[in-house]
């Protein structure tokens, strides 16, 4: 029984999900990593400062350079609930954090002719959306993912920048709630537009640019299992070479990634000019980029990636 | 790590044009107190992650870091009077009350002025007669206005009633037991255009630029959320410029400003570089206008491209040109041939009256 509970208790020891738990930024770099993310010092810096400080993150980077991986990866390092608010333009309260049940409420009130306010404005008629769950999060505190900020408008921006400040959410009928378990903030912008400052200032930032070979190599192995390595550099090295061709979506790692799983369902061992062709798909996202590759000449960029 | 020499870090930042302010200066100590052991790298990317807020901040953070923090070490030496151990970067930090660790003016003017390396020009702005610029100006700014006033309230009209507002219907219907008798409907709340504005200040546009000029700043003042660049063979970003200042005064700096002023024309490169350096300003919601007689020293090939392209991700390209106000003018040079396809509106601007018609184009 002793044993047990020993063996038990250096497992918890090993895994630190509390955030208070995690001492150091090499901790933060070993247990991303374990989720299979590869994370440089500076952005472990970062998520360091964001677990220490609970201040939210807002990270900025190139499309599919893993922005919103951080937030999942760091749900799982942390053991903790994600929760994922995706924007949109046209994004409001209602479907941002909360909603009252409407079909409910009109029949509650058909079936019970005289209910008053305060029945149908209970929580049983309360729908819940990702803002309002994240701070009636009962258990521990959730990492709070909200997804391409830049494509919400600006007055809903405001409003999540009160939220930011004082986590707390206040709802006519029922008063105010506060938090009982600060959420670990986590958000992403593509830099379609800019942020206010206002908001910018209140976050950690943090940059992501397209790594460079050793790290995407890295990247490839961490996520494609039984990766052979000379293959993993071509394609790294090929879709690295695409990037310099100023293309109007220049392949991110995601893309890198997706080339690499083809090519391994497709069955091929190395990238020749054919494997290319046929996974052309996977790096060029528009006819117009195909046809500047094309227009490049797969063969030369691929002889340049074996020199 | 003495948290006095982060906050002079922190002014130095601010002094070099970074927004980060007081709350950042309090966050940047936290962050610093917040890190177990203090390596000189750590440092670097706790404080980057803590100031910075925008990728321009981000991509100088590291070059004034070392700026500051190695500049701060040399002074120190110097002070101390032994130059034997260089000690690196901040470390010396810990030291010495006294000294004080901003970089000096040199270092300051090497950081500056590294950007300064086009051939430049300055411009005269006297070419419209200065007894009719007061009058000029008054009858713009009314005019204007005015005219973004009925912007407004057309749209108003427009969109007459939205969707049912399911929430103030029960609401509003709770005495009528539930019943919904009266229908409340939700407002479409819609935003201000955002306006994209390139100005063409080469040679061939000079007895217009001022006039332009004049319209690019009254449309900052009306929409909230306006760009103005100017380019002849390259982009200058002058938006800021314009929100913060008075005319005159916005005047007087952009004379001052490196720009290429009345030199010859790449409309095509400039696009182009707008839409690598700016293409987040684009958006279904933006006007884009461009101001420029289409006199092109570039390839006509690029521009029609690159306007493809901008015209796929906007709401509508505005192309107003002063020769079209001539009376037997045809948009037949090279470059205006090649945009003009991509073009949704093609209007005149050589007078104020020519400008105000572009109300129409700005509503829905």
């Amino acid at each position: 029984m002793g044993r047990r509970w020993a063996s038990r208790f250096a497992a918890l020891l090993e895994a630190p999900t509390n955030p208070e738990d995690v001492r150091d930024i090499d901790a933060v770099v070993r247990g991303f990593e374990a989720s299979g993310y590869a994370l440089d010092r500076a952005l472990a810096t970062a998520v360091y400062l964001l677990l220490r400080l609970g201040k939210p993150l807002l990270i900025e980077g190139h499309a599919g350079v893993g922005k919103t991986e951080v937030a999942k990866v760091l749900a799982a390092f942390l053991d903790a609930e994600l929760i994922r608010l995706q924007c949109y333009e046209g994004l409001d309260i209602n479907s941002a954090v909360y909603e009252w049940n409407y079909q409910k409420q009109l029949l509650a009130i058909k079936i019970h002719e005289k209910s008053g306010e305060e029945e149908i404005f209970s929580d049983g008629f309360l729908l819940e959306r990702p803002l309002l769950r994240a701070i009636r999060a009962e258990n521990a505190s959730p990492v709070l993912l909200i997804d391409e900020i830049d494509r919400a408008d600006e007055a809903f921006e405001a409003f999540l920048l009160e939220l930011l400040s004082d986590f707390q959410i206040s709802i006519p009928e029922l008063g105010t709630m506060r938090a009982l378990h600060r959420p670990h903030v986590v958000l992403t912008s593509n830099r379609t537009r800019e942020l206010s400052d206002a908001l910018k200032r209140r976050c950690l930032y943090h940059w992501i640019d397209y790594p460079d070979f050793e790290k995407e190599m890295q990247i490839v192995r961490l996520r494609v299992r039984g990766v052979d390595e000379k293959l993993g550099g071509q394609v790294v090295g090929f879709v690295q070479q695409v990037r310099n061709l100023s293309l109007s979506k220049p392949p991110g790692v995601a893309e890198t990634l997706d080339c690499m799983q083809s090519l391994l369902v497709l069955g091929k061992t190395r990238l020749d000019l054919e494997a290319a062709e046929a996974t052309l798909g996977c790096i060029a996202k528009s006819v117009d980029d195909s046809a500047k590759i094309q227009a490049e000449g797969i063969a030369r960029i691929l002889s340049r990636v074996a020199r | 790590m003495k948290y006095s020499d982060v906050i002079r870090f922190c002014r130095f930042l601010r002094a070099k044009g970074f927004s980060a302010g007081v709350t950042e200066s309090i966050a940047s100590v936290e962050s610093v107190g917040a890190l177990a052991a203090v390596d000189p790298e750590v440092l670097r990317w706790a404080l980057r992650a803590t100031l910075s807020s925008s990728k321009e901040e981000w991509d100088s953070f590291n070059r004034l870091f070392d700026a500051f923090w190695n500049e701060a070490s040399r002074e120190q030496t110097r002070s101390q009077g032994k130059p034997k151990t260089a000690p690196q970067g901040f470390w010396v930090m810990t030291g010495e009350p006294g000294s004080d660790g901003r970089p000096s003016e040199r270092e300051a003017a090497t950081i500056a002025g590294a950007s300064n390396c086009a051939r430049l020009k300055k411009v005269d702005f006297s070419g419209i007669p200065q007894s009719d610029q007061p009058a000029l100006d008054q009858l713009a700014q009314r005019l204007l206005l005015q005219m973004s006033w009925r912007v407004s309230r057309r749209r108003k009209v427009a969109e007459l009633r939205g969707r049912v507002d399911l929430r103030r219907t029960i609401r509003g219907n709770i005495s009528r037991g539930g019943e919904p008798v009266k229908l409340r409907y939700k407002d479409m709340r819609l935003q201000q255009a955002r306006v994209v504005i390139l100005l063409d200040v080469s040679g061939s546009m000079s007895i217009y630029s001022m006039f332009l000029l004049r319209f690019a700043h009254a449309l900052h003042r009306h929409f909230k959320r306006a760009d103005t660049f100017v380019f002849s063979t390259r982009l200058v970003n002058i938006g800021g410029m314009l929100r913060t200042r008075q005319l005159a005064e916005a005047m007087r700096a952009l004379t001052a400003r490196p720009a290429d002023w009345s030199g010859g024309t790449r409309i095509g490169g400039s696009l182009q570089e707008f839409c690598a350096r700016h293409a987040r300003l684009l958006s279904r919601d933006t006007a884009f206008i461009i101001l420029s007689d289409g006199w092109d020293t570039g390839d006509p090939e690029v521009l029609a491209a690159e306007l493809r392209s901008i015209k796929d991700r906007v709401r509508k390209v505005i192309w107003l040109n002063p020769l079209l106000g001539l009376q037997d003018y045809k948009p037949l040079t090279r470059g205006m041939a090649a945009a003009l396809p991509h073009v949704d509106v093609f209007a005149p601007a050589h007078s104020l009256e020519s400008l105000l018609e572009l109300e129409k184009h700005l509503g829905w």
